[in-house]
């Protein structure tokens, strides 16, 4: 479970005034869940997913992941979630199946153990054939995957998804949102945030819709899509009131 | 055990060390610099080297050519002269060098044609002998001979030493016809004929004692230099390689603390710079090896092969640690670049301090148990001193105090570069622009710690060139030094409009009790100065440097020829104001930042005194200058004033001006000038209670709560 409690994020600016990232943002997304965090640019998003990762420290409020608290037990936190965003890359000269070997290993993982799960991890992804070959010669669809591996290795029972479909085509996307689709059905709680609407419309249960800081509409997906315009519709009216999709 | 368990800590770093070197030894840059280029270059320097001599040697072989040293004669007696010059001529064959031609020639001109023949290189030098030098030589008296020599051919130094000895020998045998011609036994020119006993000593071969620990420090430094390279690219790529490829935050998203991920990634570039310094060291080796097969038969190297592998033992240990230091600075500098072009340009500034400390090691007289705690100095003096053939213990001391000091800074530097990891503005920022720092920003309260640490650079930088423009009259010098030192400071301060009143300090201290800390301030500095000047007395005695001496005696002189309120000002009021708003203002506000902690409070202090002490130069004065920069700093901090800093400062600085009215003229210039060490009994113990005093009363009269409770 992914629960969210009045985060708040102050950033300091270079010219010295203070920027509210993250404005108190609230919200739950349960066991078997995927939830869609949707936002335009610099919104907050991001710097909402890097404070449930723990690569940032909220300014107030705070987090937990499957019940471990993002300040007090940042550790437990990491043991618990696998996170991915667009900016995450995979070691150049390293082969996918040495990233995975080496991520097992700092989740505690033996040699035995890896020598079961990473194979079976790398086949999952579709990436056995290309196990060998030193990430920087790989597609980016292909390194996405790798990524999507490095975050799953441990087997997290959270997932926090920031843009994961960023630079993937049209297949890519597909595929990999059927890869979390079933990790949903496994019973993963799924916090996904895209620009690309029409792609998870019809995947997540339910959307939040962040603007300023601040979650300004949430709803199941059944109430978005039912809402003029579709999702896109409830999305511009939740961030532009009064304009028309 | 299950993912959800704590990884143990040793896994982690395994983990992290062994995913980095696999990166690392994928990387063919590294891999060059590493392995490839030692094993190129010690050779290719040998052999450029021994080129260059070669050629050197040829071409002065080639401009002096075994040729005969050839003396033109004029006058009536040219004759004469020539055949004695000639008799003694092979007098002089046992003190030339054997591949010299002994013979001379001598030929007769007329004085009309003899410039000619030296202007055409017919002739070396040219004599002139009037009538009766022959006979002269014979008598009592001493005959003027001159030897003129081409302006447009001048004479070479072997041929300008073949006629020093020819004359020499002309001289000693008039000296012996003028003994014989008296009746004199030969003995009268020989009084004293002195032997060796027990032992001959070395002919003219070169003997290397002494020479190789001289010769090697050269050596000893490059591979210093080229040790600390092996951690260039690894460090580059451990931190801000991942930054750049957006795989630091799935490190930060590994259940692993910054220290583990740290020391992991220290682990892995240490390993790469080990094996840097394993090649370098194998490769002098042979090329030693091969260099000695190049020596001239006869030569002693002066060493015996045991010194020389205790030598080479204590070397490889102690640069153990030197790579250990070097491995923790890269990785702690570059911790703040977020691409590897920002890590390239922060590891310059590395390159300049590994050759600097590296290089102190050579001066003169360097050496000793406190430089083997200094990193990069340290081992490459421990390594000649191994060679010089120190005994085996002070060598193991050294040993131990130098990888005691390398592993202490080498946990500081990973703490500091632990703590740079998770910064969030280093993670997360927009990238560094030039315009940025030119940029103003909006009203603070104080300058950041970068513009501390870099108008502290900025302004040893600029007290380092006045050294060199400043007029030796301090009457001039020190106006030029302080307004070179607080003009530009207020321009700065104004442009980034920092709060003067924070930053300065401009605040009454302690609000009423504003009178204590005054005197506080007041006693603590004069007392310091006693003391300071008590301790130096009876560490270093009178032994001053050269250059300690010339500043004690331009102030001497300050002090005696000009008005005492002109001295005062120069001395102590414009040195107190102007270097308190530098130091005690601007580098610890910016170091301490808001309301620090105990821990930023005391490193802050520590680096402003450290940065004070350095600005005064001369090494004699820095203990003093420190300790007084490190008190001042905590009154500043304790008061949140100014005011007693600077009170404590200009006390300091003119108690010698009291010490000069008080004490009459002669005595005075000896104590200043450091002549004597007699200081008057009482002075000692009135000194301490003054600073003791001095600090309780600025204590009371401290802010209610400067600090943070807990560190921070």
């Amino acid at each position: 479970m992914i629960e969210a409690a009045g985060l708040v994020k102050h950033f300091r600016s270079a010219d010295g005034t203070v920027v509210k990232a993250v404005d108190g943002v609230s919200f739950v997304v349960g066991r078997g869940e995927m939830v869609g965090l949707l936002g335009a640019n610099g919104v907050g998003k991001t710097t909402t997913m890097r404070l449930l990762a723990t690569l940032l420290q909220p300014t107030a409020g705070t987090a937990r992941i499957d019940g471990c608290d993002v300040t007090t037990d940042p550790l437990g936190v990491r043991r618990r979630l696998g996170y991915l965003s667009a900016t995450t890359g995979v070691p150049d000269r390293l082969t996918p199946r040495e990233v995975l070997q080496s991520f097992g290993r700092l989740h505690g993982f033996d040699q035995a153990a890896l020598a079961g799960r990473v194979p079976a991890l790398l086949d999952a992804l579709g990436l056995g054939d290309c196990a060998e070959r030193p990430c920087g010669r790989l597609s980016t669809g292909q390194r996405q995957r790798v990524s999507l591996g490095r975050a799953l290795v441990h087997d997290p029972p959270a997932l926090v998804l920031d843009e994961p479909t960023s630079g993937l085509d049209v297949v890519g996307s597909r595929d990999l949102l059927d890869l979390l689709e079933r990790l949903r059905w496994e019973g993963r709680s799924i916090l996904i945030s895209t620009h690309r609407l029409h792609e998870i419309e019809r995947r997540c249960d339910r959307f939040l819709i962040i603007h300023a800081g601040r979650i300004v509409a949430a709803g199941t997906r059944e109430e978005m899509i039912a809402a003029p315009g579709g999702l896109e519709g409830a999305f511009f009216a939740a961030v532009e009131p009064g304009a028309h999709p | 055990m299950t993912a959800m368990d704590p990884t143990p800590r040793g896994q982690v770093v395994r983990a992290i060390a062994h995913r980095d070197l696999l990166e690392f030894v994928r990387d063919r840059r590294t891999l060059f610099v590493t392995l490839l280029m030692p094993m190129a270059m010690y050779p290719v320097l040998a052999l450029a080297s021994t080129l260059g001599l070669r050629t050197a040697l040829s071409d002065l072989e080639a401009r002096q050519a075994p040729r005969a040293l050839a003396i033109a004669l004029s006058g009536a007696d040219a004759e004469r002269l020539a055949t004695r010059l000639e008799q003694v001529a092979a007098m002089v064959a046992d003190e030339l060098p054997a591949d010299w031609p002994a013979r001379l020639t001598t030929e007769l001109v007329p004085s009309r044609a003899a410039q000619r023949l030296l202007d055409d290189g017919m002739a070396d030098v040219w004599i002139d002998a009037p009538a009766g030098t022959a006979a002269a030589l014979d008598g009592p008296g001493t005959v003027p001979l001159e030897a003129r020599v081409s302006a447009v051919r001048p004479l070479d130094a072997r041929r300008q030493r073949h006629l020093l000895e020819v004359v020499r020998a002309l001289a000693e045998d008039a000296r012996r016809r003028r003994i014989e011609a008296e009746g004199l036994p030969a003995s009268v020119l020989e009084p004293v004929a002195l032997t060796f006993a027990g032992g001959s000593p070395m002919d003219g071969a070169a003997s290397m004692e002494g020479i190789l620990p001289t010769a090697a420090g050269g050596v000893l430094v490059l591979l210093a230099l080229l040790t600390a390279t092996g951690a260039f690219y690894p460090a580059i790529d451990a931190l801000a390689g991942e930054k750049e490829r957006g795989t630091i935050e799935t490190l930060l998203l590994a259940p692993a603390t910054a220290g583990e991920i740290v020391t992991g990634k220290f682990l892995a570039i240490w390993g790469v710079t080990l094996a840097t310094l394993l090649v370098n060291a194998a490769s002098i080796g042979l090329t030693g090896l091969v260099l000695l097969r190049f020596l001239p038969a006869g030569v002693d190297l002066g060493t015996d092969a045991a010194r020389l592998s205790t030598a080479a033992i204590v070397t490889l240990l102690g640069y153990i640690g030197l790579a250990a230091v070097a491995a923790a600075t890269c990785l702690a500098v570059t911790s703040g670049a977020r691409s590897g072009k920002e890590a390239q340009n922060t590891l310059t500034p590395v390159i300049l301090l590994v050759s600097g400390l590296a290089g102190s090691a050579l001066l003169p007289g360097a050496g000793g148990e406190a430089l083997a705690a200094v990193p990069f100095a340290g081992q490459v003096a421990l390594a000649r001193s191994a060679l010089s053939g120190t005994a085996v213990p002070t060598l193991a001391l050294q040993l131990a105090i130098s990888l005691a000091a390398a592993a202490a800074a080498t946990w500081l530097l990973l703490r500091g570069a632990a703590a740079a990891l998770t910064d969030e503005e280093l993670l997360f920022r927009g990238p560094d622009v030039a315009g940025s720092l030119f940029a103003r920003p909006a009203p603070r309260s104080r300058p950041t710690p970068m513009q501390g640490f870099a108008a502290a650079l900025v302004a040893f930088a600029g007290l380092w060139y006045a050294q060199g423009i400043a007029p030796a009259d301090l009457g001039l010098a020190v106006p030029i030094q302080q307004a070179a030192l607080v003009l530009p400071l207020i321009a700065v301060a104004l442009w980034q409009r920092v709060d003067p009143a924070t930053t300065f300090g401009l605040t009454a201290p302690g609000g009423r009790r504003w009178p204590l800390a005054a005197l506080g301030g007041l006693l603590a500095g004069a007392g310091l100065f006693i003391l300071g000047a008590a301790a130096t007395l009876a560490v270093r005695g009178t032994h001053l440097s050269p250059a300690a001496r010339d500043l004690a005696a331009r102030i001497m002189e300050l002090l005696l020829d000009r008005p005492w309120w002109l001295s005062g000002l120069l001395i102590a009021v414009v040195p107190a104001i102007c270097e308190e708003l530098f130091f005690r203002g601007w580098v610890l506000a910016a170091f301490a930042g808001e309301r620090p902690g105990w821990r930023r409070a005391l490193a802050a202090v520590f680096l402003q005194a450290a940065a004070f002490a350095a600005f005064h130069l001369l090494p004699e004065r820095m203990p003093q200058t420190f300790l007084l920069g490190a008190v001042l700093g905590w009154m500043t901090l304790a008061t949140g004033s100014l005011v007693p800093a600077v009170i404590g400062h200009l006390a300091h600085n003119a108690v010698p001006l009291v010490l000069v009215a008080l004490a009459t003229e002669g005595h005075g210039r000896r104590l200043a000038a450091g002549d004597t060490t007699t200081l008057p009994g009482w002075l000692l113990p009135a000194a301490a209670v003054a600073v003791v005093a001095g600090l309780a009363l600025v204590h009371a009269a401290r802010m209610k709560a400067p600090l943070r409770e807990q560190g921070g």
